[in-house]
């Protein structure tokens, strides 16, 4: 893999880039199993979270990855910082490279916010959610939880149902599912689902449609009512026409389909109790894996900070 | 005053060689019509060759160029972010001259506030004092620009301000619109308003598309402009006012004002701006915050609807949409980054290089869209008494070429994607 200082896109990867990242992922995997569960790849480098978005779950991976490589991990709390007194995202990477820092992990409502950080500083950044945009990490973590589950990825088909629209993680999982030769489809309600001569991608819009089509995976998504200021559909119908109901669930326990979900999961929105034991339900795994896609990101990058000290 | 002759010009409209000498002397008027288009400081056109020309006499030898009316823009922003208002005047008023311009329509903006006497007075005596360019100043609608209460309409009037807008700022509030035209209707004011309907567009970015999917951004519907099209002339038909509509991007626009102009309302005209003919949603790319505008780049075949519409004259105007923005501003992400183009410095060799060379549009065509019916719309003149509007000439050398540097730019800010680029065309004005 050629040097790469940031992860902004998986569009913006080569072949190369997505094959080298997977494979490191299964090895970094493998470090979880030895009692000692940290190596020092990263000894002496500085990582920095910069979350303006709130994060449990992508923040606490991405820090748990850093320490697992041995990388002394900052925290930019936002909601204390001087962001909120007005202070541009400019002037708030100027200080904090300042101090240092050689790799930024960097989410943002507003789609395009990693990018101009990228090209504004040498340490390597990665995005780790910005807008409707991208969400990179949760792509290679959702590649290779299929690639695990069912050996490899390349003709698999798999259904992402819920808030497209409003969705980082529809974008780049289907990006890179499809790069790896997965066929991808959509699925929502109508408002939530762009069309597809925008996306290149089959647009469905209930459940029978999904099952004719034969799906390997059901990818659920969270429903963000907190991107939603006006209402884009009645909500109290979710659960009937686009959940994975208990019926539902039986007929995907008949064929055998596995169900993923991006977290955190709405249960009783798009997703019911039952759904959550179900023995195809891949959620805990791409948690797992979601530490070791992260450690191999941060461990392929290269960050242009070794000469500004 | 010194007589200017120019000498082997051909004039741009028809392709006809002539001679003219230029300056006030005796009692020979001062405006000529080439075309039915008034000329200023005009003095004789003669067949070439017959002109005698005195010993010492100020010649210039026009082979090779096009002699035409300077360019009026009935749409710009003057105000640089940083910039003192009297250094944003000056600016601008080099840019223009540079891009062919002689006078534009100020839209008002925070620090040009049309909305009072004070402000228009300050503003008529800092552009007497600095500008190169005539600038007449845009009334506010309403004070502030901020959508509810009316400006004084007869104060602003008796000032000489003859068109109303609140620039880019459209109201929720028809009502308190509707009202307005009527009350300014009797003035003979015209509201320059663009279409839309803010709710369908509060928090959109860019034209929905294949590129704001990928990119993630909220879609701007192409109905909340050709909504707000149709809403403006029912009030304006319904009040008797004179309306222009502003900034038309989409194809469905252009076919409601064709089809209100067919059914015969009076006072209704409308606008393009240049890179709405030029660019499209796709141009934005990885969130080139340049071709961030407003309304946004649409498709291609509205591109074509809205040429077909300025060759029909369903569409009267071109203009810059000229909106200076500081390079900070733009190197923002998209989401937070400003709207808007600088398009003065370019105009007129950007029209030729990208719309008279090749072939999308004609001179004639231009010198309607760009100069005539812009000056009618824009200069308070009384009908009456056919009081005409007066262009200066100007003289475009289409062999030269040039590329777009930070060191061709007076506006003041880089924000256009020409930068970098090479234009064809060169312009002398003024001439005398």
């Amino acid at each position: 893999m050629n040097p790469r200082k940031d992860l902004i896109t998986i569009d913006a990867l080569s072949d190369e880039d997505i094959r080298t990242i997977l494979e490191s992922t299964s090895a970094m995997k493998d470090i979880f199993t030895k009692s000692v569960k940290k190596v020092p790849a990263l000894k002496g480098k500085s990582v920095l979270t910069l979350f303006y978005e709130p994060s449990t779950r992508t923040r606490s991976s991405f820090e748990v990855a850093a320490n697992r490589l041995s990388a002394d991990v900052t925290t930019f709390t936002v909601s204390t910082s001087s962001v909120v007194k007005g202070e541009s995202v400019h002037d708030t990477i100027d200080t904090l490279m300042s101090m240092k820092m050689d790799y930024i992990i960097v989410r943002h409502k507003n789609s395009g916010i990693p990018a101009v950080i990228a090209r504004h500083c040498k340490a390597a950044v990665i995005n780790a959610g910005d807008g409707a945009h991208a969400h990179p990490s949760q792509a290679f973590l959702d590649a290779f939880t299929i690639k695990e589950k069912y050996g490899e990825v390349a003709g698999k088909r798999v259904v992402i149902i819920g808030d497209i629209l409003h969705s980082r993680v529809a974008r780049s999982t289907s990006t890179i599912l499809r790069r790896l030769g997965a066929e991808v489809a959509y699925m929502g309600p109508g408002p939530l689902v762009p069309q597809e001569q925008y996306t290149g991608i089959p647009r469905f819009t209930n459940w029978e449609q999904v099952f004719t089509w034969k799906p390997d995976v059901i990818y659920l998504l969270r429903v963000q009512n907190e991107r939603m200021d006006t209402p884009f559909f009645p909500r109290s119908d979710y659960h009937q026409a686009f959940g994975v109901t208990e019926e539902r669930l039986r007929r995907i326990d008949d064929l055998n389909l596995s169900i993923m979900h991006p977290g955190p999961v709405n249960r009783g929105v798009e997703i019911c109790d039952a759904a959550m034991d179900y023995r195809n339900c891949l959620i805990n795994n791409q948690v797992e894996n979601g530490i070791a896609a992260r450690m191999s990101i941060l461990y392929h990058l290269t960050p242009q900070t070794q000469n500004n000290d | 005053m010194t007589n200017t002759y120019i000498t082997n010009a051909t004039w741009a409209l028809t392709g006809q060689k002539l001679d003219l000498r230029m300056g006030q002397s005796g009692d020979e008027p001062t405006t000529i019509y080439l075309d039915d288009i008034p000329l200023q400081g005009v003095n004789g056109v003669t067949d070439a060759g017959e002109m005698k020309i005195p010993e010492g006499a100020r010649v210039i030898d026009a082979t090779g160029k096009l002699l035409m009316p300077a360019l009026f823009d009935l749409h710009a922003k003057i105000e640089i972010a940083g910039c003192s208002k009297r250094e944003s005047i000056y600016r601008t008023g080099q840019a223009a001259l540079q891009g062919g311009v002689w006078g534009m329509l100020v839209m008002p903006t925070p620090g040009f506030c049309f909305d009072n006497a004070s402000t228009l007075d300050s503003f008529a005596d800092a552009v007497t004092q600095r500008s190169a360019a005539t600038m007449i100043p845009a009334g506010c609608i309403t004070e502030g620009m901020q959508g509810t209460q009316q400006t004084p309409y007869n104060t602003l009037a008796a000032r000489g301000v003859s068109i109303l807008s609140d620039a880019e700022h459209v109201t929720d509030n028809i009502l308190m619109l509707h009202r307005a035209m009527k009350y300014a209707a009797e003035l003979g004011l015209t509201f320059a308003i663009r279409g839309d309907v803010p709710a369908l567009t509060h928090n959109t970015y860019m034209h929905p598309g294949s590129t704001s999917y990928k990119l993630g951004l909220h879609g701007t519907p192409a109905c909340a402009e050709e909504i707000g099209i149709e809403t403006l002339i029912r009030l304006a038909q319904d009040a008797g006012a004179k309306l222009h509509i502003q900034t038309v991007s989409t194809a469905e626009g252009v076919a409601i004002i064709r089809r209100a102009k067919q059914k015969g309302m009076p006072g209704l005209t409308a606008e393009v701006a240049l890179h709405h003919l030029l660019y499209t949603h796709e141009n934005v790319g990885d969130y080139d915050t340049t071709f961030k505008t407003l309304p946004p780049l649409r498709e291609q075949s509205d591109c074509e609807a809205l040429l077909a519409g300025v060759k029909d004259g369903t569409i009267d105007c071109i203009v810059t949409d000229h909106t200076p923005c500081i390079p900070f501003a733009k190197k923002q992400d998209f989401v937070s980054a400003p709207q808007g183009m600088v398009a003065l410095d370019t105009y007129l060799p950007a029209i030729y290089t990208h719309l008279i060379k090749p072939g999308k549009l004609t001179w004639a065509e231009v010198i309607k869209a760009c100069c005539v019916s812009p000056a009618e719309i824009a200069t308070p003149y009384d009908q009456e008494e056919g009081t005409p509007v007066v262009a200066p000439l100007l003289l475009f050398d289409p062999e030269v070429e040039f590329c777009v540097t930070e060191s061709t730019m007076n506006c003041g800010t880089l924000n256009t994607p020409l930068l970098g680029t090479t234009l064809q065309g060169g312009v002398t004005m003024p001439l005398c």
